[in-house]
C-alpha cells in the first residue's frame, strides 16, 4: 500500500481491460477462421485430398504425435535451424567487424559479397545437392548463407556508426585494437547485429522449410512436402500449422525479448504498438 | 558539434591528392577475390581429382551460356520468371494496401485479424507450394499464388506500420478542419503511409524473388528456378551455374534500376515533407 501503488492502479485498469479485449478479439478471429473453414468444407465438397477440414487436420496431428513422427521432425528442424543460424551469425559478425574496421578488407571483399548476396540462397540449393547430396550439409550451408548477409551488412552499419570520438578517446588512453573492438565497436554495433539477426532469422526460417522440402528426409519442410506427395493433404496442413506456430514461438520468446533487451532499451526503435 | 565535424576533415586532408590512385587500388582490390575464385576454378581439376559433372570448366559454362542465348531458351526462362514476379507483385500489393489501411485504421478490425494474419504471415510463401500443386497443378498458377502470397504479407505489414506511424497530431489537425472519410484517406493516410510502403517494396520483392525461384524449382514448368533444379537430375552442372549467375545479375539489376530509384524518390519526398 505504498502511495505509488495506489497511484498506478487506476492507470493500470483500463490498460488491462484493453489488453483483455485485444486477446478476446484475437481469439475470436482465430475461431472465426476455423469456423469458416469447417463450414466451407461440405459446401466446397471436393474431398479431403483437395480440401481437408480442420477436424481431418486435427486427426492427422494426433496420429503424427502418437506415432512419434512429429516430435522427431520438429527436433530435427530446430536443430538444423539453430546450427545454421549460429554459424551464419558468427561468420556475419566476424566479417562485418573486419570490413568495418579494415579499409583494405572492405575494398577487397565488398564487391564479392555484393555479388554473392544477389545470388539468393535458394539458387545455391541445386548445386549444394550436386556437391553434398540430400542431407544436413546442404540444408545447414543454405541457412548459413542466408543468415550471413543480413548480419554482415547490419553489423557493418553498426560498426560504422561507432562514434570516432570514442574510438579516439579509448585509443589515446592506450587501448589496443582488440580493446577498441570490445569497448567501443561491438557495443555500438550491437543494435545493428540484432537487427541483422532478426532479418536473417526470418529469411532463414523460410530457407529451412524450402531446403527440407528439396533436400531432406525428415523435418517440418519434408512433412509439408511429403504429405502432399502421398496424397495426405491434412499432414501437409499439420506441417504448415506447426511451422507457423514454431515461427511465432521463436519470434515471441527469443527474437522480441532480445530486441527489447538491447535496441529498445537504448531507445533506438519505437514499437509500433506504443504509437497507437 | 564543431569539434565533431572538424576532426574527420583533419584526418582526411592528407589523403586528398591520392584520390585517383586510391580509386585504382579500390578497383584492383575489389576484383582480386573474383580473379582468385576464377583462378581456383580453372586450376582445381589439375590439383584435385573429381568427376567432371561436379564442377564444369569455365569454358563449358560460357559455351552453354552462348548456346542457350542463341536457341532462345535462356531469354525465354528469364522472361517467364520476371513476368511471374511482376504479376505476383501486382496481385500481392493490390490486395495488401487496401486491407492494410483498413486494419490500421480500425482498432477492432486490427484486434480481430492480427493473430490470424501474423500466423499466416509466418507460413507465407514457399510452404504453400505442395498445397498449391494440389489446387492448381504444376506451373504458373502455383508459382504466382506463392509469389502473391509472399508479397501480400510483407506489404500488408509495411502498410499497417506506415499508417500507424502517421503522427496523431496530423490526424487530429485534418479532422479538426473537417476532413474525414475519403478526404482524410486521400490527403493524409495514403501519402503518410506511402513512404513506408515504398521502402518496404525492396524487402517484399526480396522475399518474392526467393519464393519465385524456390517455387519454380518445385512446381515450375519453366523459368530460372526450374532450369537450375531440372539440371540436377541430368547432372548438367553448367546449367545450374549459369542459372545462379543469371539470378544474381538480375537481382543486382533490379536493385540498381528499380529499388534504388524508388528509394531516392522516396527520400526526396521525405525531404520535401520536412521542409
Amino acid at each position: 500500500m505504498t502511495p505509488q501503488a495506489t497511484l498506478s492502479l487506476p492507470l493500470l485498469r483500463p490498460r488491462l481491460r484493453r489488453r483483455m479485449g485485444v486477446t478476446a478479439r484475437g481469439i475470436a478471429g482465430v475461431l472465426l477462421l476455423l469456423a469458416v473453414w469447417q463450414i466451407s468444407v461440405p459446401l466446397v465438397g471436393l474431398g479431403p485430398y483437395f480440401y481437408p477440414a480442420p477436424s481431418d487436420v486435427w486427426l492427422a496431428f494426433v496420429d503424427l504425435v502418437r506415432k512419434g513422427i512429429l516430435p522427431v521432425y520438429l527436433a530435427d528442424s530446430v536443430m538444423r535451424y539453430l546450427v545454421g543460424l549460429v554459424a551464419g551469425a558468427g561468420l556475419g559478425i566476424a566479417f562485418g567487424v573486419l570490413i568495418g574496421m579494415s579499409r583494405k578488407a572492405s575494398l577487397a571483399l565488398s564487391p564479392l559479397f555484393k555479388f554473392m548476396f544477389a545470388i539468393v540462397e535458394v539458387a545455391w540449393i541445386p548445386i549444394f545437392v550436386v556437391w553434398f547430396g540430400y542431407g544436413i550439409e546442404t540444408i545447414v550451408l543454405a541457412l548459413i548463407y542466408v543468415v550471413f548477409f543480413p548480419v554482415l551488412y547490419n553489423t557493418l552499419l553498426g560498426v560504422r556508426t561507432a562514434p570516432q570520438i570514442l574510438v579516439n578517446a579509448v585509443r589515446s588512453l592506450g587501448a589496443t585494437r582488440f580493446q577498441v573492438l570490445r569497448l567501443v565497436i561491438l557495443p555500438a554495433a550491437l543494435p545493428g547485429i540484432i537487427t541483422g539477426l532478426r532479418l536473417g532469422a526470418g529469411f532463414a526460417f523460410r530457407g529451412l522449410v524450402f531446403a527440407e522440402m528439396v533436400a531432406a528426409k525428415t523435418g517440418i519442410g519434408y512433412l509439408i512436402f511429403e504429405g502432399a506427395q502421398a496424397q495426405q493433404t491434412s499432414r501437409t496442413i499439420v506441417g504448415m500449422i506447426v511451422m507457423g506456430l514454431l515461427w511465432l514461438a521463436i519470434d515471441q520468446f527469443y527474437l522480441r525479448p532480445i530486441e527489447r533487451a538491447t535496441i529498445q532499451r537504448w531507445g533506438l526503435t519505437v514499437d509500433a504498438a506504443e504509437r497507437g | 558539434m564543431m569539434s565533431g565535424t572538424t576532426a574527420p576533415t583533419i584526418e582526411r586532408a592528407p589523403a586528398m591528392p591520392l584520390r585517383a590512385s586510391h580509386r585504382f587500388d579500390a578497383a584492383a582490390l575489389g576484383t582480386l577475390p573474383f580473379l582468385l575464385i576464377l583462378g581456383a576454378w580453372a586450376l582445381l581439376p589439375y590439383v584435385v581429382d573429381y568427376p567432371a559433372y561436379m564442377l564444369p570448366s569455365i569454358g563449358t559454362v560460357v559455351d552453354y551460356a552462348r548456346e542457350s542465348i542463341r536457341d532462345g531458351s535462356l531469354p525465354r526462362d528469364i522472361v517467364a520468371s520476371l513476368g511471374r514476379l511482376a504479376l505476383g507483385f501486382v496481385i500481392g500489393m493490390g490486395l495488401a494496401i487496401p486491407l492494410g489501411v483498413a486494419i490500421a485504421l480500425n482498432r477492432y478490425v486490427a484486434d480481430l485479424f492480427r493473430p490470424v494474419l501474423s500466423f499466416l504471415q509466418a507460413i507465407a510463401g514457399i510452404a504453400w507450394v505442395p498445397l498449391t500443386i494440389i489446387w492448381f497443378g504444376m506451373g504458373n498458377g502455383s508459382v504466382i499464388f506463392v509469389i502473391a502470397n509472399t508479397i501480400f504479407f510483407s506489404a500488408l505489414y509495411n502498410t499497417v506500420i506506415g499508417v500507424q506511424s502517421i503522427p496523431l497530431a496530423l490526424t487530429r489537425a485534418v479532422r479538426s478542419h473537417g476532413g474525414r472519410g475519403f478526404a482524410l484517406l486521400a490527403n493524409l493516410i495514403l501519402p503518410g503511409a506511402l513512404v513506408q510502403i515504398l521502402l518496404g517494396i525492396r524487402t517484399s520483392v526480396a522475399y518474392g524473388w526467393r519464393a519465385l525461384v524456390a517455387s519454380e524449382m518445385i512446381a515450375g514448368s519453366n523459368g530460372l528456378g526450374y532450369m537450375t533444379m531440372e539440371a540436377v537430375q541430368w547432372q548438367r552442372t553448367e546449367k545450374i551455374i549459369l542459372g545462379m549467375i543469371v539470378i544474381g545479375v538480375l537481382w543486382v539489376l533490379m536493385d540498381r534500376l528499380v529499388f534504388t530509384t524508388i528509394e531516392r524518390k522516396t527520400v526526396a519526398r521525405w525531404g520535401l515533407l520536412q521542409r
